[in-house]
Order: C-alpha cells, then sequence, then structure tokens
C-alpha cells in the first residue's frame, strides 16, 4: 500500500467516526469519492502512472481501501440516524393541548373542518323514538294544519265545550273548520283509523298555541303523543309505560306520581309528575321547591275517542300519554328561554 | 278561582290546628290543582292591638309624641306623630321585626329599635296605610292612625285576629275545573273536601221564602231549550247601601271589589253556591200598570243592547236574552243591562236565578268577548236544582242585611228539565280491570257514597244513582265512575305495570326514517347545522326578498302580527337565519327539515270519508351555505345533495333551470334532479339581492321534497368487484362550447369505450386565448380491463376512440390542436 494510501485511509477513518451529524458525514464521503475532487478517486486515477507490474496490488489496495471507508461511513451514517431518533421526542414536541389550525400545526384555519350538530329537540325526540321503538311502538305524524274535526271534534271535545279554553288556538282565514293543530293527539284517531286495534304509537310533532311568547311561553311547540290500544289495557299499564319513560329520561330512581286533571279525550286523566332530576325531590329553583315537575298528560281512552276512530270501547280500551318534548329539552339542557328553539341562532343551536 | 277556609268552615268542619298545606295537597292529588295558598295572616305578623296608656311631649320636637303602650304581656314606649292620639285608645301596635312600609310609601321594611330625635321608640303605632289596610280604614287627615277603640280585642291580641284576617286563601286553576260546575263555589268545594277527608258536610237549608204579593211578576220561556229553568222574586225595601262588615270582608278575602250591598249579595251568593244570579231594578222593567213582564227569547238579528258598563252591543238571533215587552234587559247568564240595573235609587230588585244552556253562553259570551264570573260557571253545564236554594239564600240574606226589607212578589219558577236522575250501572270487576288492581266491593261503594252517588248493590253489579251537581256533562259514563273511585282510592296505590302484548314488530314510518338519516348525514358528515323555523311567514321578508304571496295560506288570528303567513316553503326562512348569522361566522350552513303548506294541491282527508281535503302538506328539505372567500357556494350544496344520495341510494344530478324570479342568481340555478324527476331547486342568491339584504358573502340554498322523494326507488347498494388487473390514469383535455355541460361530456366518455371505468373532471378554463364561447375542461380517464393487463397501445386505442366520439357529438377539439 502507498504512502499516501495509507495517509488517505487513515485520516479518513478519523474523519467518518469524529463527523458529529449526517451534513458533515456527507462532507467526507464527497471529499473522498467526488468524481472530479475526491482524495480517493484521484489517487485510483493515478493507476495511470504506475508501473505495469504494480498495477495489480495498486487497483486492489485501493479498491480495498474504498470498501472500508464505504463500509465505515455506512456504519457511522446509521448511527448518527439512530442517535436522532434519540432526540426526536425533543427536537419535535408538540402541545398537545393547542388547537387544531395553530402555527405549528399543518392544517390551517381555513381548512377546518365544520362539525355540524342536530337541534337539540331532533335529539330528544330519537332518544324517545328509540326507547318506543324498542317496545314496539309504531312512529306516526299528522298535518300541522288540521281540521276541527280531528283536533277537537273526534277527541271528544264539541264546539261550544269550555275546555277549548285550554288550547289557545290558531285558525285559518277564510276557513273556520281548519286550525293549527294545539296537539298531537289529532293522530290518536287517524291511527285508529288507518291501523285500527290493537295499536301502539307514538306521534312525535310540532304544535301550536296561540300565546304571546316569554321566555316560558312559545307559540309553536313539541310535543311526543303516546297511546296503547289493546284488550284489557288498564290504568296500571299507563302508569308502567309513563314510569318507564321517567327513568329512561331521569334516572333509575325517579318517581312518578298522577294527579287529577281533566282532558276530554282521556277518562280518567291525570298529570304525571316525576321526582325533580336536580333536586330528586327535596325542593329547588328547578322545580319552584315542589320536588315534582309536571312532564306527562295522560290517562285512559275516552269511548267516545275509540268510537271516533272506529273501535269498540266494549272489546277494547286504551290508554294515551302527551309529554311536552320543548320543555323537555329545556329541562335536559337547562335552556332558559323557550323562545331559543326556533331562533335560528347558531350560537345556540352549534352547542349540540 | 279563590277559595276562603273560613267560608269553607259554614260547610265543613276543618279543625283549629290546621294545616292548610296539607289541605291543599289532598285537593290537587285528588281533585283540582290548588296552585296558591296564601294566610292571610302572614301580612300582619307583629302587628298587635295596644292601648295608650300615657302621653308625654317630645323633648325635642313639637309634633312628636311619646307613647306607653300596654301590648299585653309588657309596656313599650314608642315616639309617635299621629294626631289622633289619646290616653285609652286602641292602636296597631307594631313591634320590632314586623313589617311596614313607612308613611306608606315603598317596599315594606322590617321595624327595628330607633332613637328618634334623641328618645328611644320600641315599635311602631300605625296609620292604615302603612300596614295595608288604607280601604278598611279610610284616613281624613294625613297623619291619623287607626284607631281600634270600638274594638273589644284586647291588648297583645294579633290584629289579624281581632280583624277577622286570620283567613287562608286557596287559589285554584280554573282550568282544572272546566269539567267540575259544583266546584265553582266555597259550597261545593266543601262537600268536595268533606268527601276526601271523610268530614260531614252540613247541607245548606235557607228558609222557605215568604211570596208576597205587591208587584205582579209573570215570566215567558221562548227558548225553552236553551233555559231549563227560571226563577224569580222580587223585594221591597231594599237599598244600595255599602255592604255589612261580614259581607263585604268575604268578598274582599277572594279578591272580589265590594260595590254596594245588592250586587254584592248576588254575587256573594254565586261565590257561595256557584249559582250565578241577577238582580233587576223592579221600577225600571215593570209596564205602565207596574207589573213585570219577562220573556227568555233569543235576540232579534240587529237588536241593540247597552250593558251595565255601557258597552254597546248589536247581537245576532243567537244571543239568548231576557227581555220586556219593549226591550232587552239582560244577556242571559253573562251580563245585565244599563237599563235595567241596580243604581244608587234603587229599592225594589227582582232576584233572578235561571238555568241556561252551557253552549249557547258560552258561543255568546265568546263572540261578544265578554266573559263574566257568570258566564264562566254557566259555560260548564250548571245543575238545574240549583236556582231553588240560591233564591231562597238570596232572600234570607237580603233580610239579614235589611231587616225592613219584604218579598213582594210569588216566586217565580218554570222548569223544562227531567229531575230524573242519571244512573250508571256497571260492576266492581269493570272497575278493577280498568285500574287494574283489586279493589273490595265495600271500599269502592264508600267512595262513591262520600262523593255524594247513592249506590244500589244487585249481585255482582253496582246502580250508581250520580247526583244531580255531578250529572250535567261531568258523569254519564260508567269510565267517569272509574275515574271518582281512583281518585279518592289514591293514583298512588295503583301499580306500574306493562300491558301484555303480542311482539309483532311495528310498522315502519318510512318518511320518518328517510329524514333521520338525512339529517345525520347532514349534520354528521357534511358538518350542517340543524335549524327549526317557524311555519309562520312574514310578508315583509317575503317581499324584500322579491317572492310573492300569491297562493299562501293565511291565519285568522296570527300573534305576531307580521307573521300572518303560512310558509309555502323553507328557503325565506333560512335566508333570515344567514341573514342573522353572517356577521358573526365566516361559515354558515344550514339545514331544515319541516312541513310547508299549500293550498293549491290536496292533502289528507279534512274527516274520514269526507271529501273534504286539507292543504298538501309536503316535508321538505331545505339547505343554505354561505362560506366568506368562497364565491361559489353552489357546489357546496351540490356537493353534500350528492352525498345524501350517494348513502341513501338515490343519483342527484343537476340540470339548468330557467328563473324567473329576482331572488336567485340568474346564471347559478338549476332543477335537482332524481332520475327524470324534478325534485326541487338549488341556486345562489342573486348577488344584488345578498347585497340588498346586507350579507357580504355569497350564500347559495336549495330546498327539495322528502315526501316526493320517498315516492321513488332507491338502488340497493351492491358490492362492485375490485379490479384484478392494474387500473391504468391517462388525462384527456379538450375544448368545447362554453354552454357544454360537464354532465353531458361525462355521460358520452361513460358510453364510449368498454375499457373506460370512470371519468373525474379536474380542470375547467376559460380563457380568451381559446375563444370567447369556448371552454377547456380536462378529465383524469381510468381504464381497467378484468381478464388481462392493459398495453398502452391499448390505451391509445381507446383514448383515440374517446377523443373521436367526443368530437362527433359534442364538437370537441383536443386542446393544443
Amino acid at each position: 500500500m502507498s504512502k499516501d494510501l495509507q495517509k488517505l485511509h487513515n485520516e479518513s477513518l478519523v474523519h467518518i467516526a469524529t463527523a458529529l451529524d449526517l451534513a458533515q458525514l456527507e462532507a467526507v464521503e464527497l471529499s473522498l469519492f467526488s468524481r472530479q475532487n475526491g482524495r480517493l478517486t484521484m489517487l485510483m486515477k493515478e493507476i495511470a502512472t504506475v508501473l505495469p507490474a504494480e498495477k495489480k496490488a495498486y487497483g486492489e489496495s485501493c479498491n480495498t481501501v474504498k470498501e472500508e471507508l464505504i463500509g465505515s461511513i455506512a456504519k457511522r451514517r446509521e448511527e448518527l440516524t439512530n442517535v436522532r431518533w434519540k432526540t426526536i421526542a425533543n427536537d419535535e414536541r408538540i402541545d398537545p393541548s393547542a388547537p387544531l389550525g395553530t402555527s405549528s400545526s399543518s392544517m390551517t384555519r381555513a381548512q377546518k373542518k365544520n362539525y355540524g350538530s342536530l337541534h337539540p329537540i331532533s335529539r330528544v325526540q330519537y332518544d324517545l323514538e328509540d326507547l318506543f321503538t324498542s317496545m314496539g311502538f309504531m312512529v306516526l305524524d299528522g298535518p300541522e294544519l288540521e281540521s276541527d274535526y280531528y283536533n277537537f271534534e273526534a277527541l271528544n271535545i264539541p264546539a261550544d265545550h269550555p275546555a277549548r279554553d285550554m288550547h289557545d288556538t290558531f285558525y285559518l282565514k277564510n276557513n273556520p273548520s281548519w286550525v293549527m293543530r294545539t296537539h298531537t293527539s289529532p293522530v290518536q284517531v287517524r291511527a285508529m283509523e288507518k291501523y285500527g286495534a290493537p295499536l301502539r304509537a307514538i306521534v312525535p310533532g310540532r304544535c301550536f298555541r296561540n300565546e304571546a311568547t316569554d321566555p316560558r311561553h312559545e307559540h309553536t311547540l313539541y310535543q311526543l303523543e303516546g297511546l296503547v290500544i289493546d284488550r284489557g289495557i288498564n290504568f296500571a299499564h299507563l302508569k308502567g309505560i309513563i314510569a318507564t319513560v321517567a327513568k329512561h329520561l331521569y334516572g333509575g330512581e325517579t318517581k312518578v306520581r298522577f294527579l287529577p286533571k281533566f282532558y276530554p279525550f282521556v277518562e280518567p286523566g291525570v298529570r304525571g309528575e316525576v321526582t325533580c332530576f336536580l333536586c330528586h325531590g327535596t325542593g329547588c329553583r328547578v322545580c319552584k321547591n315542589t320536588g315534582w315537575l309536571e312532564i306527562f298528560g295522560a290517562g285512559m281512552m275516552h269511548p267516545n275517542v275509540l268510537r271516533a276512530g272506529k273501535i269498540d270501547p266494549e272489546k277494547y280500551s286504551g290508554l294515551a300519554f302527551g309529554l311536552g318534548l320543548s320543555r323537555l329539552v329545556m329541562l335536559k339542557y337547562a335552556i332558559p328561554d323557550a323562545r331559543y328553539a326556533l331562533g335560528g341562532d347558531l350560537r345556540f343551536l352549534n352547542q349540540f | 278561582m279563590l277559595i276562603s277556609k273560613n267560608w269553607l268552615r259554614d260547610f265543613v268542619f276543618l279543625p283549629d290546628a290546621f294545616d292548610a298545606l296539607d289541605l291543599a295537597r289532598r285537593l290537587s292529588l285528588s281533585t283540582v290543582e290548588v296552585e296558591n295558598v296564601t294566610e292571610q295572616s302572614a301580612a300582619f305578623a307583629g302587628l298587635v292591638v295596644g292601648k295608650i296608656m300615657a302621653i308625654e311631649s317630645h323633648s325635642d320636637a313639637q309634633k312628636l309624641k311619646v307613647c306607653e303602650v300596654d301590648v299585653g304581656d309588657k309596656t313599650l314606649s314608642i315616639v309617635c306623630g299621629g294626631a289622633n292620639l289619646s290616653v285609652g285608645m286602641k292602636v296597631v301596635v307594631a313591634k320590632i321585626g314586623a313589617r311596614v312600609r313607612w308613611h306608606g310609601e315603598g317596599e315594606s321594611i322590617v321595624l327595628e329599635s330607633a332613637t328618634i330625635r334623641g328618645v328611644k321608640s320600641f315599635g311602631m303605632i300605625c296609620a292604615s296605610d302603612e300596614i295595608g289596610l288604607l280601604d278598611r280604614f279610610p284616613k281624613s287627615v294625613a297623619n291619623e292612625i287607626i284607631d281600634l277603640s270600638k274594638h273589644k280585642a284586647r291588648s297583645g291580641t294579633a290584629l289579624s285576629e281581632a280583624l277577622g284576617l286570620d283567613d287562608v286563601i286557596f287559589e285554584i286553576d280554573n282550568k282544572s275545573m272546566t269539567n267540575r260546575p259544583d266546584l265553582w263555589s266555597h259550597y261545593g268545594v266543601a262537600r268536595e273536601i268533606a268527601a276526601l277527608t271523610g268530614k260531614k258536610f252540613k247541607t245548606i237549608k235557607p228558609p222557605m221564602i215568604l211570596e208576597g204579593n205587591t208587584i205582579k211578576i209573570s215570566v215567558k220561556n221562548g227558548a225553552k231549550d236553551l233555559c231549563s229553568r227560571y226563577m224569580a222574586v222580587a223585594m221591597n225595601d231594599v237599598s244600595p247601601i255599602a255592604s255589612p262588615e261580614w259581607l263585604r270582608a268575604r268578598l274582599e278575602a277572594i279578591g272580589q271589589r265590594s260595590i254596594n250591598a245588592i250586587v254584592d249579595l248576588t254575587n256573594y251568593v254565586m261565590f257561595e253556591l256557584g249559582q250565578p244570579l241577577h238582580a233587576f231594578d223592579a221600577d225600571k222593567i215593570g209596564n205602565h200598570n207596574g207589573e213585570v213582564a219577562l220573556t227568555v227569547r233569543l235576540a232579534n238579528a240587529g237588536e241593540n243592547f247597552i250593558t251595565l258598563d255601557a258597552k254597546k252591543l248589536t247581537l245576532t238571533n243567537t244571543t239568548l236574552a231576557i227581555a220586556n215587552d219593549t226591550e232587552i234587559l239582560a244577556l242571559a247568564g253573562i251580563k245585565g243591562g244599563e237599563n235595567s240595573g241596580v243604581d244608587t235609587k234603587t229599592t225594589r230588585v227582582i232576584f233572578e236565578a235561571a238555568t241556561f244552556n252551557a253552549g249557547s253562553v258560552r258561543k255568546t259570551s265568546t263572540a261578544l268577548g265578554i266573559r263574566t264570573d257568570s258566564s264562566a260557571r254557566f259555560e260548564k253545564s250548571l245543575d238545574p236544582h240549583l236556582p231553588a236554594v240560591a233564591l231562597r239564600r238570596v232572600v234570607e240574606l237580603a233580610q239579614k242585611i235589611w231587616p225592613m226589607a219584604t218579598v213582594a212578589s210569588i216566586v217565580v219558577d218554570i222548569t223544562n228539565f227531567s229531575s230524573t236522575p242519571i244512573i250508571v250501572n256497571l260492576t266492581c270487576s269493570f272497575i278493577n280491570e280498568r285500574l287494574g288492581v283489586q279493589i273490595e266491593e265495600k271500599k269502592i261503594v264508600n267512595i262513591l257514597e262520600r262523593l255524594g252517588f247513592a249506590v244500589v248493590r244487585k249481585k255482582d253489579a253496582l246502580a250508581v244513582t250520580v247526583p244531580s251537581w255531578r250529572a250535567t256533562k261531568d258523569i254519564s259514563i260508567k269510565e267517569d265512575i272509574v275515574e271518582e273511585v281512583v281518585r279518592l282510592y289514591g293514583y298512588e296505590n295503583i301499580p306500574a305495570e306493562f300491558p301484555l302484548c303480542q311482539i309483532a314488530p311495528a310498522a315502519p314510518n318510512e318518511l320518518r326514517n328517510l329524514e333521520r338519516e338525512i339529517k345525520e348525514i347532514l349534520a354528521r358528515e357534511c358538518g350542517f347545522t340543524e335549524v327549526y323555523n317557524y311555519s309562520f311567514a312574514s310578508s315583509e321578508w317575503l317581499a324584500r326578498l322579491g317572492l310573492s304571496t300569491e297562493n299562501f295560506l293565511a291565519l285568522d288570528n296570527p300573534i305576531a302580527k307580521d307573521r300572518p303567513l303560512l310558509r309555502r316553503d323553507l328557503i325565506p326562512g333560512l335566508l333570515e337565519n344567514i341573514e342573522y348569522n353572517a356577521h358573526r361566522f365566516d361559515n354558515v350552513s344550514l339545514f331544515e327539515i319541516g312541513r310547508v303548506y299549500r293550498s293549491d294541491t290536496a292533502g289528507e282527508r279534512a274527516r274520514q270519508n269526507s271529501g273534504e281535503l286539507l292543504p298538501d302538506q309536503p316535508l321538505m328539505l331545505g339547505l343554505a351555505v354561505l362560506e366568506k372567500n368562497n364565491n361559489q357556494p353552489f357546489f357546496i350544496l351540490a356537493d353534500a345533495i350528492r352525498n345524501i344520495g350517494e348513502r341513501l341510494g338515490y343519483f342527484f344530478s343537476f340540470s339548468e333551470m330557467e328563473n324567473s324570479l329576482p331572488l336567485f342568481h340568474p346564471g347559478r340555478i338549476a332543477h335537482i334532479m332524481c332520475g327524470e324527476i324534478e325534485l326541487g331547486k338549488i341556486a345562489e342568491i342573486h348577488p344584488e339581492k345578498q347585497l340588498k339584504l346586507g350579507i357580504d358573502a355569497r350564500v347559495a340554498v336549495a330546498e327539495f321534497s322528502l315526501s316526493a322523494l320517498l315516492l321513488l326507488a332507491s338502488t340497493p347498494r351492491r358490492y362492485v368487484s375490485i379490479p384484478n388487473f392494474p387500473e391504468v390514469e391517462r388525462d384527456i383535455a379538450i375544448i368545447v362550447d362554453k354552454k357544454k355541460s360537464h354532465s353531458e361530456i361525462e355521460t358520452i366518455m361513460l358510453g364510449a369505450h368498454s375499457l373506460l371505468q370512470r371519468v373525474e373532471l379536474f380542470d375547467i378554463y376559460e380563457d380568451t386565448q381559446i375563444g370567447p364561447d369556448k371552454k377547456s375542461i380536462a378529465y383524469h380517464v381510468t381504464y381497467a380491463s378484468d381478464d388481462h393487463t392493459l398495453a398502452t397501445a391499448e390505451i391509445d386505442a381507446a383514448q383515440a376512440v374517446i377523443l373521436k366520439i367526443l368530437t362527433k357529438k359534442c364538437g370537441a377539439m383536443l386542446r393544443g390542436e
């Protein structure tokens, strides 16, 4: 081995071993193997000046050195690369609490995905629909602009009946026999006509009451109506179903109580109260210190209503109940103002 | 309705250690909703009767005196500026801690001991306006204090007790007793309480009326269907004096203003027994012979009438009235007339006690907008037996008020009702089956008897006679009896059970399912926010949008006067939402699913087998989007709609649409097509309109009918085989007429070669160099075969074929040619 080659070999091994990063190593590599002026390249080109008898040995020793150096570089490269992984935790650290779209993130604010939302009434409605369909109830709907017949008469509320006081009604211009339905109950009779008995159905839907709006009142509201008609349906069944709904909504400890209330389309008629979900019955602001929240109107279907639906009240009996979905939503999310539901304000809607 | 505890005590025993809240709770649990309980005495806590033992002048103030006042357990030294102080006088003393209003002004405050100009004062001697009793003790001079010297009460007696202000007032929700005419009185509520508590009920038995003969009364019933009983009696020597204390106190306790003894008397009997009465001035309604000839009849159409409170009315021929030979004197059961009412000179009255038809009274009072305590009772259907008791009671009390008053006529009593009671036959097992419990017969009978029903047992059956006060409308069928039993048995004693039903699955509601799926897709995948908008539309907003209000259904009695119309579309409401939110949010993407109301197409039947059809009320999906810095929001909506189609198995496309509405951008509007069916529209808002609405970015809207979509068949999802051989992608860029649509070109390409799998548009480019009516359009085209790997030559050949077809069918030129 020539002296020059020996020197290059020794020096290069030192350079390779002392390269501190990949860039330095690359510089060493280039200084050796560059086609134009690599030191090893130059030495190898000198073979032309070597005596013919020594050419073979010269070439062999050059190649040996070259291979050794290539091997060293590769080894050092691997070492340096692994060192990089050792410090990556520090080098590429992020702040996990920062939101998407801040400076260190790859995505800009404009590219951020818009997350949508369902209306809170839809959410509560679907939650109850799923409960009832699991118990074999149909989900029905009917016209929102309803005839006086289905909204009142068929429900045992004839014209000039004082019970109409309970329904502040929107009437249609030029057609006194049309109303905006004041409750979902007209679907009771429509459903009986269509499906007969036995029947298990709920009717969630939009209703209208002609009353001035304020934080507690809204002229457009949502109800959920339910009915079960079969042979031998009784008041205990009504209590069982109402208790199930109450527990579903407010947890297994929730208690239900019934108080008498007059609705012309049920007999007996009750209002159902549940123990306040906030104070569990001890009294608080939400339940106005009564410990109870009025949630349901319910009762055994009046025989006149069954008859209106062409169902024989001597053979069948039915239970019916209704609850205010809008009110339920306000209670569930602690919404202080009934007018938000139809206010169309994204600051409200985007919360759900 | 307000009910007084003291008044109830006339008819039912209530113990001294009486728990008002407990009674309210029992009433609420079994009968009617008690909304409020007010203890009258609470307002007078700390106020006692005191006696002035000595008066000394105040050393530092001329007008003030220092009084030594005996308040029973001790003597208090009180500084007072009252003008009428005297030794031995009984006064009202507010002890430290009582609530008073200084000089009758402002909020009440809690009295503390005070030093007034250097002299300590341990209470206050009260003027009537300082403790809310000005009505009862009017002041003649400003600094006059209440003088109780005439009262028997001893020093130290609570003022509420001394003045009989120890009443408890129950407020009952009127709406909770529309079915219970019998409860609209103290007598009726007392009877109910007796039944609930098992206490004895004291039936009222006013003495028979000793008839007179100085006034001749005759009554003709010309409307027998609407008046089932008419009773009247005349009395002499009455006068509209101020009511005696007992009468006035009772009326005031239940929130009624005392007017004069005659009016107060009729009101008293109404609030006591629930039977509205009317008093005519006998001297105003008699004929020239002094005889009173009354007729109950329907008014003639157009007949005029002026009410007691000077309201001028024109009546219709459905108004039931009381008239004499010349004119109408009263609206039956609603209100008296100016021409016949009691005034300051009245000395002879005719008391009327009648039973008018509930529907008729309600119809008239609703139509005329006159609701009175009387009409509120009549419209609930009153017991025709009640007038007889009420008339005897009014005469009894009249003679208590005016000891010299005498009955001046016979008692007129015209009847047209059946006294046969209603009997409901049922079995105990019916009751128990309906309730899902086992209540023994003895208990059922006991409950019914407590409530005034007469029960006869026949083998398994019960024959239940309904008392007259429950028989007018309230109770007539078996189910009514079930309610009576369960409300006294206690709802809390009914178990909670599940019905046993067949497990047949419920029929699905396809429209609801579709609606829900679309909501989930739009909210969860497309990032849209669901809104609910009112069904009621504003004409003003529609006009601002340049939309016609023709064919809109309208409310007869809108609550929001600016929103009288029923919406026909969802877009106007969504634009309101956009306008409302745009200044706060960079992105607003909304949808609503709701019904619209269209009278020009027919919907469901107004009743079974009737030809009358309600307006069509299709369920619509509306979408609206605005994105700052996006000038073509159209494509956001188009993409969302395509995504709905992709998920649900519908193929939606968009085809050019002629637009005549100024609301929409004429160059950016399209039909939403599902196959060949036009389902709805998608458009951008005309930028001119958008700017006029104050919205600073382009807005796109879309709407289509879910009811219509439901009628179309969806394509079920199928697996498409994964290619076995590699796919090859090439590009095709062509120049075509500007008006050629992507979908047209796409359709041509898809049908042009069997190896072509799909195409993807990636660029549309317009430039004057290309030509004014031209555009460049470029596609990625994917080729594959299902049985071999494609060779370059094959693909080249396919490209050539496709280009040739494009040239032929839509005049395409290869870009760069």
